[in-house]
């Protein structure tokens, strides 16, 4: 444990040196970007080795008899660990040439005390090992990445995100601490330990509130608005951090809780899988109609939570009905998927980062050709994309075809777990075909074709630290696809450590099953070899040609005859009318030689747009009913206290 | 029956709650509050018990802030900034002389219900420190003048202290010395509130706050 405390009290001070030494703007961010990745470098061999050997410690500290802290790693928590520190400490690297406006020394410094505090608050909330420790660190996670999130302050819409951010972080904090009152209304005491004694009826209630309040973390349909505003405000680094590994603190709630209640009803299987297929559907279906390249990964987060959701969903089935293969294949499928996800969004994200640092503009349909140009980047987002999608050799295969086979075993089980299995399935296979719309758009239009605005002309991929992350990460992607054997023992510890009912967990069919995945790949990556091999050997000494993408032999071809991004997406979209609602606004072209027009189009999240009908309006109308007791009288005010005294007084 | 000193000091503060709250004009306010400041701060000489020579040394401390520096500053205060010297009663001073008359009466009533059996010795001890405190608000409640509203917070003070002394026997000075920062902090606070008020308003009627409502 003291390693893991080392590293974290690495990261604070680091973060806090950052302020001290503000005013010198290199040497900030050396020490800043040093001991944060230092820091995150020891927590990840320590969770790395814990894991590995399932060791497992805890630690507590008592202040004055109330306020007792608990600190516990085992499995579940060092695997989420190994998740976060991985990602924070490319993060951290990142963000050295990200953060290159030393005009903004001061918000700079300030951006990195807040993220080291995220990161070790992030730490802390998956080691929690009572309520008081938990409901802490949550607390500190939410409020220091809502400070990181409105680090552009200046514009509005940034603080309107930071501003629905809050509110949304503080209401599933509020269904969380009703889930452990309930808790602590049994028990009596603010650890974990006694938490299956409560009585069942209870525990649905407790589940159901604890799903509601972390899935409004995790970004689950239709708690999810606040996260495709508030990911693309944050610096880019910072929401690769919260995209990656900070929305999965939510699942890491859900799974504690589900672990902690240890009561195998279908009901707990069946609402995550439902929540994971439809916000799964939801999510890449918003994220086909995005045009902001930030918003369109933030709602491709909450499609990844939705296939995350399916896998832990499937395990649970599978554990209430007894059968211990589905059961682990669906949450290790589920935790490894937490574990590609969190590679390849955050690769993404900083892919984002890079275009938007160099370009100035997150519009898609501004952009173009940036592959010329971004070797590096372009190859690794691509890399990123065709993981994020789930085809083979990459990682993002590896962990839903867990969750496949998981939902075929579930296919020969009764009737109740036989539907959702099915239901499992066609909706993963939606949601990957989906999937490949959305980001064949992102690479075909942002990437290929010719630039369409000024904006994308010339840019260069300048910032080795950038580049040295996203190569990393892009790296890992492909040998977790190529090699699934090293990494799967990492999920699999994890799943046995959660002690769920089905015994010993044996490897020796996810051996098989990764082989087979290593044996595929090599001959696909062969065959591939072979066609450009071929290729090769053919065109040889013929002369190529080289010329502008789209020209298609016309001699005037302008870059606005190229298809955009919203005309790609929008036959799909058609489809998806009454989840998503497309919003056009075009004049209608008159006469034979008409003027200059436009057409502009928006996708309308319809939680986001019932939202304001159904909860934001009935509350400021409940709440405009009580404006009279804010009269600024302060006479009266004085009388609140008195009354607020003598009520105590009284009553307790 | 022979009369108890603690008694007899107690029932002068509890005289100078009805006078506080009759009196019009804020020197006259002032005073009262200081002639209660010294006498609240006497009650430990009497009490007696550990009144080693530290003891003693930190009860006088307490007198001379309590009764002396905080009334001379406030003094000083007004007399610079130019207030106006009106109390501006919200409730009329008969008025509040028969509502000082009541709270006494229900503070004894409620120190009896919550009988304390270490302070049982001085019969008027909790009543008047409760008395103090409810006095206090009453002062901040019903009184527009800003001074006259930091007046009735350093009374709310006096009876906090009252209240400490009492029922804090081992950890008195801990107590009395952490009342004391406070009252300071709490004076001093005001003091610039009270600054920017008059300076945005022009006046340190507490009614001008309401503008301020959203």
């Amino acid at each position: 444990m003291n390693q893991f405390f080392v590293s974290i009290l690495i990261i604070l001070v680091g973060g806090f040196l950052s302020l001290v030494l503000a005013r010198q703007f290199k040497l900030m961010k050396i020490v800043a970007v040093f001991s944060l990745s230092a820091g995150c470098f020891l927590g990840l061999m320590d969770a790395v080795t814990k894991l590995l050997h399932s060791g497992s410690e805890a630690v507590s500290f008592k202040y004055l008899n109330i306020l007792s802290l608990a600190f516990q790693i085992d499995g579940l928590p060092a695997f989420f660990l190994v998740a976060i520190f991985a990602v924070c400490l490319l993060a951290a690297i990142y963000s050295f040439h990200y953060m290159d406006q030393s005009v903004d020394a001061v918000r700079t410094a300030v951006h990195y005390f807040f993220f080291s505090i995220l990161i070790a608050s992030m730490a802390l909330v998956v080691t929690a090992a009572n309520i008081i420790t938990f409901m802490l660190s949550w607390e500190i996670m939410s409020l220091s990445s809502f400070f990181l999130v409105i680090y552009n302050y200046e514009s509005s819409e940034n603080r309107k995100a930071g501003y629905l951010y809050f509110i949304f972080s503080h209401v599933g904090a509020m269904f969380i601490f009703a889930a452990f009152g309930i808790i602590y209304g049994y028990t009596g005491s603010f650890g974990f330990g006694a938490v299956d004694s409560i009585p069942q009826a209870a525990k649905i209630l407790v589940f159901i509130f604890s799903f509601i309040g972390f899935g409004s973390k995790a970004g689950v349909f239709p708690f999810h608005v606040w996260l495709p505003h508030a990911h693309p405000a944050a610096p880019s680094h910072i929401s690769a951090v919260m995209s990656g590994v900070m929305i999965k603190t939510g699942i890491y709630g859900i799974v504690k809780i589900y672990t902690l209640l240890n009561f195998h009803t279908p009901l707990f299987g069946n609402i995550v899988l439902v929540a994971g297929v439809i916000s799964g559907i939801l999510g890449i279906v918003y994220a086909l109609g995005q045009q902001d390249f930030k918003r369109l990964l933030a709602y491709s987060s909450v499609e990844n939570i939705g296939i995350i959701l399916i896998g832990l969903g499937i395990g649970m089935i599978g554990v209430s009905s007894g059968n211990q293969l589905m059961a682990v294949l669906g949450f290790t499928g589920g935790f490894l998927h937490i574990l590609n996800h969190s590679i390849f969004k955050s690769l993404l994200f900083m892919g984002a980062g890079m275009v938007l640092h160099k370009t100035g503009t997150r519009s898609i349909d501004a952009l173009g050709g940036l592959l010329k140009n971004m070797k590096i980047t372009g190859g690794a987002v691509i890399i990123g994309s065709l993981a994020i999608c789930g085809l083979p050799p990459f990682n993002g295969f590896v962990g839903e075809f867990f969750i496949y086979i998981g939902g075929f075993k579930g296919v020969s089980l009764d009737t109740s777990a036989f539907v959702m299995s099915c239901f499992a399935i066609v909706g993963l296979a939606v949601i990957g075909g989906l999937a490949l719309a959305c980001f064949t758009k992102v690479i075909g239009v942002a990437f290929q074709g010719e630039p369409r605005t000024k904006a994308a002309v010339n840019v260069d991929e300048k910032g080795s630290t950038m580049l040295l992350s996203m190569s990393i990460l892009a790296i890992a992607c492909v040998l977790i696809g190529l090699f699934p054997k090293m990494i799967i023992h990492l999920p699999l510890k994890a799943v046995s450590a959660l002690g769920l009912g089905y015994g010993h967990v044996s490897l020796e069919p996810f051996e098989q099953m990764t082989a087979n995945i290593t044996l595929a790949a090599v001959i696909f990556l062969v065959s591939c070899l072979f066609v450009i091999a071929i290729r090769w050997f053919f065109y040889r000494g013929k002369t190529i040609t080289k010329s502008g993408t789209w020209g298609c032999g016309f001699t005037q071809p302008t870059v606005k005859m190229q298809y955009t991004g919203s005309s790609y997406a929008s036959f799909i979209l058609d489809f998806f009318r009454p989840a998503a609602p497309l919003e056009e606004n075009h004049p209608k072209i008159k006469g034979r030689f008409p003027l200059k027009t436009y057409y502009k189009s928006h996708v309308n999240d319809i939680a986001e747009f019932n939202m304001k009908g159904v909860i934001v309006n009935p509350v400021l109308f409940l709440f405009d009913k009580l404006r009279w007791i804010q009269h600024g009288d302060i006479h009266l005010y004085i009388g609140y206290i008195l009354l607020a005294i003598i009520l105590l007084l009284f009553f307790i | 029956m022979i009369l108890h000193p603690v008694d007899t000091i107690l029932s002068l503060v509890l005289l100078s709650v009805l006078f506080s709250f009759g009196s019009s004009r804020l020197p006259g306010l002032i005073k009262v509050l200081a002639f209660q400041g010294i006498v609240v701060s006497m009650v430990p000489f009497f009490i007696g018990h550990d009144m080693n020579t530290g003891g003693i040394f930190f009860t006088f401390g307490t007198l001379l802030i309590r009764g002396i520096i905080i009334p001379m500053s406030i003094f000083i205060a007004i007399k610079k900034v130019a207030i106006k010297r009106e109390v501006e009663p919200i409730v009329g001073y008969h008025a509040s002389m028969l509502c000082g008359l009541g709270l006494i009466v229900a503070a004894t009533y409620i120190s009896r219900q919550l009988n304390i059996p270490s302070i049982s010795d001085y019969k008027l001890l909790f009543p008047t420190a409760i008395a103090l405190l409810v006095a206090g608000m009453f002062l901040l409640m019903a009184r527009r003048n800003a001074i006259a509203m930091v007046l009735g917070y350093i009374m709310m003070e006096n009876g906090i202290y009252l209240v400490g002394t009492t029922i804090s026997i081992r950890a008195r000075h801990i107590v009395e010395f952490g009342i004391l920062l406070d009252v300071l902090a709490g004076v001093m606070i005001m003091a610039i509130i009270l600054q920017n008020i008059k300076r945005t308003f022009d006046d340190v009627d507490t009614a001008h706050l309401r503008t301020l409502k959203e």
